[in-house]
């Protein structure tokens, strides 16, 4: 049995429940539980892109993105738990989601116009992104040493506000 | 990696609809929190759009989203610090406070 011919089914069904994550996020009153609903977006959004064949980037997502900064969020919404009636408005938000829509599908389109009519010749990607890893790691380094800084502005910032 | 064309459409499909609802979120909802996650929503869905779209053509696929991911995960924790601080002062999560505020 080849299992990779379902893949595509197995990708749409886990986006079913991604987009009824989505939703759940936008749409749950209390916070907490739309913070929790974010983290099963992330979860599968993870899951597709381990499907889609990056096994690397999807367990990157997961302990990065999953399990630090949502779970952050979820922490601190936990501490805050707002009480406040929220105010909402409907039509704002479904005129944007539908311009957002069709601003997508004529990109998408546009795209496929210029994978049709332009052809890219041959480029030696892979040693673009072994260069990257040897020659800019000091830049890279300092990427992570600037998000660290982002740790201790963030503790920062908060403590600004405890002392007012 | 290549995949074919049928995994990234229905992969673009689910990334779309994704980064709509985020946008839905973001324009319906004035508390900063929900607008927060929206956001994330949103990066969601790009982000599946991007690693599909270089899944294609293969250029720094997995380098270049180490790098999304390290940066919007630095991003969300300074932008809640952030509401955090302005909760502590203004005692709401409304951004409609933040207009008259002036800020």
């Amino acid at each position: 049995m080849n299992v990779g011919q379902y893949t595509p089914y197995i990708i749409g069904f886990t986006g079913l429940f991604m987009i009824a994550a989505a939703i759940a996020v936008t749409r749950l009153k209390d916070l907490v539980y739309s913070s929790i609903a974010l983290s099963f977006v992330g979860i599968l959004n993870a899951a597709i892109i381990g499907l889609l064949g990056f096994p690397v980037i999807a367990a990157f997502v997961i302990t990065v993105y999953v399990g630090a900064a949502v779970m952050f969020i979820i922490l601190s919404v936990s501490m805050l738990r707002p009480t406040e009636t929220e105010t909402r408005e409907e039509f704002r938000g479904s005129f944007v989601a539908t311009l957002f829509g069709l601003g997508i599908a004529a990109s998408a389109v546009a795209v496929d116009l210029v994978k049709t009519y332009h052809k890219p010749g041959p480029h030696p990607l892979s040693a673009v992104s072994s260069i990257l890893l040897s020659k800019y790691l000091v830049v890279l380094g300092v990427l992570f040493v600037a998000l660290a800084a982002t740790l201790v502005e963030a503790i920062s910032i908060a403590r600004r506000g405890e002392e007012r | 990696m290549n995949v074919d064309l049928m995994t990234s459409e229905t992969a673009y499909g689910i990334a779309f609809i994704v980064a709509a609802i985020g946008a839905y979120g973001i324009a319906t909802s004035r508390n900063l929190i929900r607008t927060l996650l929206s956001i994330e929503v949103l990066f969601n869905g790009i982000f599946l759009a991007i690693v599909t779209y270089l899944s294609q053509i293969a250029v720094l696929d997995t380098l270049a989203s180490v790098i999304i991911v390290s940066v919007v995960s630095g991003e969300v924790i300074v932008i809640v610090a952030v509401i955090v601080s302005f909760y502590r002062i203004a005692k709401t999560l409304d951004s409609s406070s933040m207009e008259e505020e002036g800020v």
